[in-house]
Parts: C-alpha cells; structure tokens; sequence
C-alpha cells in the first residue's frame, strides 16, 4: 500500500466512527400487536386464620436497664457480663496472676440516664463465683429459666452519685467496689474462661423507675475497672492505674407481664410483654408460572389506635411448622421456629402495615416451601414496652388480605 | 496504530445498528448487497457494479480485479415509522473484505460481514388498572439486537476463456439478545434471552461473457447459495428480574438475588438457500444495463428462536435492475474518472406463520471515483425506500454507504520484458 495513503484511510475511519451516531426512539406498538405472552397478572389470598401468643419478654437487646417498675412491667434485677478482655484489647483478668502487678480494687460503673434524680436508692451487685463460664444469655434469659438464688451473697451497694467525666460534664453512677477476694476468683485460671458476670438489684423494692445504659449504648455502657500497681523492680513501683473491661451482654429481667384482653383478642406485637402474632394466608393451590417475577406481595394490616406512632416497625417471618391458630397460648419459649433468610419488616406508617411478602411467596408460588402462616413480632429496635394491636379476623371492617402482583 | 483504529470502528460499528420493526420478525431481515458499490446501483451484487467485469460481491468475477484490494464499506441507515413520527438512525459496517487476484485468471478473497440485523426497540402505551384500590400503571419494552455474522473464504477460478466459477466457503456466527420488560409503576421487570449462532454454508458464483463485439457485450452472472452446516446455537433464557437501579443489567441491587437461566441447545434455525441470476448488457461508451432476480429460502424447521414477533422470514423474491456507467482510471478528465449507478429494485418477503407478506422497493443512486496509481476508489450510495407488510405498518428507510477500497499489487502477471 501506498504510505502516502495510510493516513487517508485512518482519517477515513476515523470519520465513518464519528458519523455513527444512534438515535434510538421507541417505535409504539399495540400490546395486541406482539404475539409475546408477557403479562401482569394480579391475585389477593385471603387472611384465614389469626392468633396472638406470648413468651417471655425479650429486651436483650435494648439499650437501657431498668430497676423498679415502669408501666405495667416490674424488674427483678439486671444481669451484665464483661468482656474477658480489656478496652485495649490487651490485658486479660490473667494478666494480674503476674508477680509484679498488684491489683488493688475493682469497681463496677453504671451510667445513670438522666442527668438528675428524684429519689436516691440503695443498690446492691452480687456475683456468680460457682458458675463456671456462663451464668446467662441476653437474648434467652427470662424469669422463667433463671434462677436469682444461683448468685453470691452481696458483695457491693452502691446509691447514685455525681461523677466527673471530664473538666465539664458529671454524670450520676453507680459505683460497686469490690476488693481482692473478687479480683482473685476473676483471675482465678482453674476455670477457662470465668464467666465475670453479676447480678444487680434495688436493695429494696421501689416503684420507681431507673433507667441506666446497657451494652447496647455504645457511649456509656456498663464499665468494670481493675485497679493496679506494678513493681518495675524491688524497689520501683508505678502508680496506680486501671484497665476497664466493658459489658458484653446484659439484660434487665422483667417478672411475668400482664396480658390485657385487648392483647389476646387482635393481633398483637409487644417485646416487653413478648407478645407476638401468628398470621396464616389461604394460597393453597396457587402456582407461580415459570420464570415470572412476583413484582408485590403485601400483607396491609390496620391498627386498632389511631394515635400517633413513628418509628415503630415490626418484622415477620414465614415459619416452617403447624401453628396452633386455636387459642391464645403462652410459652416459656417460643414453639414457632422461622425461616431466618425470609425475614421481612417494614415501619407503622399512617397507622398502617404493609409487609412485603414477595420472597416467600416466590417459593410457596414455585413450591419450594411449604406455607404454615407468618410470625409477626416486634422489631428488637423499637420501645420495648410498646404494644401494638391490629384488626384481625374479629374485625369485619379492615380484614388483612395478601394482595400479588406478578410479572409473567 | 492501524490496527487499534480498525478494533475500535469495529467495536463501535458492531453495536449501532439501526433499529427497525422489521427486524423483529424471526432472525431479522437479510440484506441483499453488502459492497457500497452494489448499493449504489440496487444490485444484490452479481453484476458487476465495482469496476469493469467486477462485482465484490461476486467472486467469479474477482480475477478482473486489476489490483488486489483492501476494502470496507460503511452505511449510515435512518427508518422512519410513517404513522407514529419515529424516526431511528445509526451506522454500521456492511463488510470487510481482502481480495487477492492473481495472475488475470485466479482469486482470492476473506470477507466479513453481517448477515442480518435484529435490532429493535419497541414500546407499548401506559395502562392503568385497579388493585383492590390501588392504581398500577404499567406498559411494555421489547428491544432486540445482535445477528448473525459471516466471515468467507472465496476462491475464483476460469472455467475457459469467457467464464469463471467462484467457491465461497461461510462460516456463519454470532450473537443475539432481546429483552423483554414489563413496567410497573416505573420498575422495569426484565427478562433477557441469549443466543448464540454456529454454522456453514456455501455459494458457488458463475460469471460468464455471452457475447462480445465493439459496441456491446452481454454477460450473465449466476449464484447457487447453499447450507452445508444448518446454524444451531444455545439459547440461554434468563428469569425476570427487577431492574431495581434501572441500570439495564442485573447487578447486585436487583431482584432476586440470583437470576436463574435455563439453557436450550437448538439446532436447525437458520438454513438459507437460494438461486440468483443476473445479465450485463456492457455498450462501447462505458454503459452498462443490468437487471437481476434472487430466489431466497429459509428451509429451518426449528422455531425454538422465536423473536418478539413470533413469526419468522421463510422466503424471499427480489428483483431489480439499473444502470452502471464505469469510469476511467487513466482518463484525462476527473469526470470521466467517475463511476455513475442507478438502480431500482423490489424485495418481496413472506412470513412462515402468519403468511404476510413483506414489501421492499427501493431506488438506488451511488458514484465511485478513482484515484492515485493502484486503483483505489471510493464508493458513495444512497438508497431509498419503503418497506410494507400486510395489515402493518409502513416503513421509509434511507441509507447512505460510503466504501473505500485500497489497490496494490499483488501475484499480477508483470509484462514481459521486451
């Protein structure tokens, strides 16, 4: 080839490239005109059977502790582990087994919510030194299968007191000090991992309510200092200093919830009361076409209140067992296991609920699963002693219905 | 430097064509010419519309060829629904071709180019229902592109003094997709189907000169199409998906969250054949009248490609004649350099299922010019025309192709050296 040429015929590309401009505008077409069975389909399965039950309160997961009574619920005592390990991630209670580390005291800090108080009162902290490495479980440990005789004797009191945090800001504590004797079974190496948990309680039972930040805040939580001296030779010795240990589980233990008639006859959500519903929806028979898509699947429920609710949301699940639609039950512990994968919440809005079903209803459409009714209960992020009540089948003006949209 | 710029017009070129309703019945529509300089005169590229004696769609006719040639042709297309005030364009190649003569009586020659062209894009009106209370809008998206691919392998060969046969090998593949969308109140629910095309087949090409004297000499030109390997492929039909980003793919943010795909090998689904012929009436003064017909089958049986429209091409009819008068490399003039087409021509589609009939007529205008010393040209053409089908919609199409071919001297018999 020419070279002369070779830049013509670059140059020539070049310009073709440029001049392949798209312009690309739908062109309409009747729907009749395609020949495509691509359709919406819409079907509403009806709501056939509805129920409420209970089980134990469920408020592992909350940001406070409570004492006293508040509402309608009243609080044995507050369970709260620490950490094996210290806030620098260093320095277990083994540390102190050293020769030339003296731990001296120990204390146990609780962060009072309010910045003022009405009435001061005595509490107490007792521990667990025969229990090995576990006395409780935040999200399972209930009145009903904790036994409060399983702890020590009292080993702190404390009443509230103002402390400073900083050069500025105090904050109302509990302070628990606890000598060598505690210390020693904490560092005691005969048991693996010791469980370092305790036991708080009001001394005397008060009517009151205190409300003190739980593990679950990540500001002020539940706090166990060890106070040391270590020996830098025989004759050198650092001052005192600490390592604080933070909570890692804890829970306030409510004594048996009253269920009022208005729980047990719709349906109903509470975590305090651990209140929760079962829902079962009527979608025998019905298949999912091949390779469609369930565009929505909305269970709308009505609340009975009309008041103003924001924030509150409640989660449900599709659960893999016969559910027992009959009468109102209470369980010490909740019978009805879910498929955790289909999980689906939504919040109040305007007094209404609308959960999407969409995912199971996919697999009950394909028949990957089979349909025992849903799980309704109250999401771990809401006031735990709210309780939320909604129409269900005894009301005959706002019934729930599964309303499916689908692509196919 | 050449080769990155000839990777990207191929990049580019390969994903912007022209959409059309009429892309959408079966495997598309097949073009008919694919060189700029048979476009220009309306042929199907048996006559020769190139230079003198010489169609580059023809491959009995290549040993005429005076240089072997580098040569690309490129069209920008627009169609135009009459009724709905759309109108689409966007530019394609029409075809890559290397054609090696060798000494005045052998050819030979590598091609690629796209056979067909499913591109389409169409959309429903907005329909509202009520749902236990609630009003759902919905409307539909059926878009399709892709096609099938051929790359030749010809070779040309005389059959005596006034004749040559031509043998053209094709392999034929390729991709295609279509996506078909339901939307919902503004969520695009997608469903895309994949396929893929393999395949073979074979044209033999026959040029020979009839009669010859001073003032006129007539030439016919024939071409036999045959399947060797009917296309199969695998068509991967994907699940709905919400297209919950609107990002025209499945990522991670849509739903659900794997997308199931049932695979189908199918064969069978594309087997053309066809018979062409073609006669050249050349005068004294460079004019030449030509006229041709094109008989054009698609005897597949597997209809597991179903498109949009679930109908498909089975047949074709095309008849078309014009005028070429051939420029001149040496002529002193740039005039005379200029080769003039004109052509006018009718392609009669028919639909396998439904039994329509699909009309093409077309007229076309093209001109080539010569230049420097190896033969080079360049070949511009613009075609108009209108496409019909029965109880349907009309269609106005134009295209405008531009081809430039590069000359150099390859196997050619030198002169003897006095």
């Amino acid at each position: 080839m020419d070279k002369s040429l070779k830049p013509f015929f670059i140059y020539s590309f070049i310009f073709f490239v440029l001049f392949a401009s798209c312009e690309e505008a739908a062109i309409p077409v009747d729907s009749n005109l395609t020949t495509t069975p691509l359709s919406i389909d819409t079907v509403s399965f009806p709501v056939i059977n509805t129920i409420s039950y209970q089980v134990p309160p469920d408020i592992g997961s909350h940001e406070f502790l409570y004492f006293g009574k508040k509402d309608e619920f009243s609080f044995l005592y507050n369970l709260i582990r620490f950490s094996s390990i210290d806030s620098t991630n260093l320095y277990t209670f083994n540390y102190y087994n050293d020769s030339l580390i003296i731990a001296d005291s120990m204390k146990l800090i609780m962060s009072f919510v309010s910045d003022s108080l009405e009435q001061n009162v005595d509490f107490q902290l007792r521990y667990f030194p025969n229990h090995g490495d576990s006395v409780f479980n935040e999200l399972l440990t209930n009145y009903t299968n904790f036994d409060q005789l399983s702890a020590s004797s009292v080993i702190s009191s404390s009443f509230m007191s103002s402390d400073s945090i900083d050069s500025v800001m105090t904050q109302l504590r509990l302070n628990f000090l606890m000598d060598t004797t505690i210390i020693n079974v904490f560092k005691d190496t005969s048991t693996t991992s010791f469980n370092s948990s305790f036991l708080v309680e009001l001394e005397a039972e008060n009517s009151s309510e205190f409300k003190f930040f739980s593990s679950n805040n990540l500001l002020n939580p539940p706090k166990l200092r060890v106070y040391f001296r270590q020996f830098l030779s025989d004759s050198v010795v650092l001052d005192t200093s600490f390592h604080t240990y933070y909570s890692s589980q804890d829970v306030s233990i409510i004594d048996k919830p009253i269920i009022s008639s208005t729980d047990t006859y719709n349906l109903s959500v509470g975590l305090a009361k651990g209140i929760r519903s079962l829902v079962m929806v009527d979608m025998e028979g019905w298949e999912l076409p091949k390779k469609s898509i369930i565009s929505s699947a909305d269970l709308v429920y009505n609340r009975i209140s009309n008041d103003t609710l924001i924030g509150y949301s409640v989660s449900s699940y599709p659960i893999i067992s016969q559910a027992d639609f009959t009468k109102f039950n209470i369980f010490n512990v909740d019978p009805y296991d879910v498929e955790l994968n289909y999980l689906s919440s939504a919040a109040i809005i305007d007094n209404q609920l609308k959960i999407s079903y969409r995912k199971i209803s996919t697999e009950f459409g394909r028949g990957g699963k089979v349909n025992y009714g849903f799980k309704l209960q109250s999401s771990l992020i809401n006031d735990p002693f709210k309780t939320i009540q909604f129409h269900n089948l005894n009301s005959n003006i706002s019934l729930p219905v599964l309303r499916v949209i689908y692509v196919k | 430097m050449l080769n990155k710029f000839i990777k990207i017009y191929l990049l580019i070129s390969s994903v912007v064509i022209t959409q059309s309703v009429f892309n959408s019945y079966g495997l598309g529509l097949s073009r008919t010419s694919f060189h700029s300089s048979a476009n220009g005169a309306g042929s199907i590229g048996l006559i020769p519309s190139f230079h003198p004696g010489v169609s580059m769609d023809n491959t009995a006719t290549w040993p005429g060829l005076d240089y072997t040639y580098i040569s690309g042709s490129f069209a920008n297309q627009s169609h135009s629904i009459k009724k709905s005030n759309i109108q689409n364009q966007a530019s394609r190649f029409n075809k890559l071709q290397f054609v090696i003569p060798i000494i005045d009586r052998y050819a030979l020659g590598l091609t690629i180019k796209p056979l067909n062209n499913q591109n389409s894009f169409f959309r429903t009106d907005t329909l509202m229902f009520n749902f236990d209370g609630t009003n759902i809008f919905s409307s539909k998206e059926f878009r399709s592109g892709g096609g099938i691919m051929e790359a030749s392998l010809g070779l040309a060969i005389p059959l005596n003094r006034n004749m040559g046969l031509g043998f053209t090998v094709n392999h034929l593949f390729g991709s295609s997709r279509d996506e078909q969308s339901v939307i919902i109140n503004n969520i695009y629910y997608r469903m895309f189907n994949l396929r893929t095309y393999n395949g073979s087949t074979f044209d033999f090409d026959f040029a020979g000169l009839l009669y010859s004297d001073i003032s006129l000499s007539i030439s016919t030109y024939a071409r036999v199409g045959m399947t060797n390997k009917s296309i199969s492929g695998k068509l991967y039909k994907f699940n709905f998906y919400e297209d919950s980003n609107n990002s025209y793919s499945y990522d991670a943010n849509d739903y659900p969250g794997d997308l199931v795909v049932d695979t189908t090998s199918t064969s069978n689904i594309y087997s053309p054949n066809s018979f062409s012929f073609g006669v050249n009436l050349a005068f004294k003064n460079d004019l030449n009248i030509f006229s041709e017909l094109q008989m054009w089958n698609d005897e597949s049986t597997n209809t597991n490609y179903a498109s949009i429209f679930n109908d498909k091409i089975g047949s074709k009819f095309h008849i078309g004649g014009g005028f070429i008068r051939f420029g001149n490399l040496n002529a002193r003039d740039w005039q005379d350099k200029i080769t003039f087409r004109l052509g006018a021509y009718q392609d009669k589609y028919s639909l396998i299922y439904t039994g329509k009939s699909l009309i093409e007529n077309g007229i076309s205008v093209g001109f080539g010019f010569k230049f420097g010393a190896s033969g080079n040209q360049i070949d511009f053409s613009f075609r108009n025309g209108t496409r019909l089908i029965t109880e349907g919609q009309k269609e106005l199409f134009k295209e405008i192709t531009i081809g430039v071919s590069l000359g150099d001297l390859w196997f050619l018999r030198r002169r003897a050296k006095q």
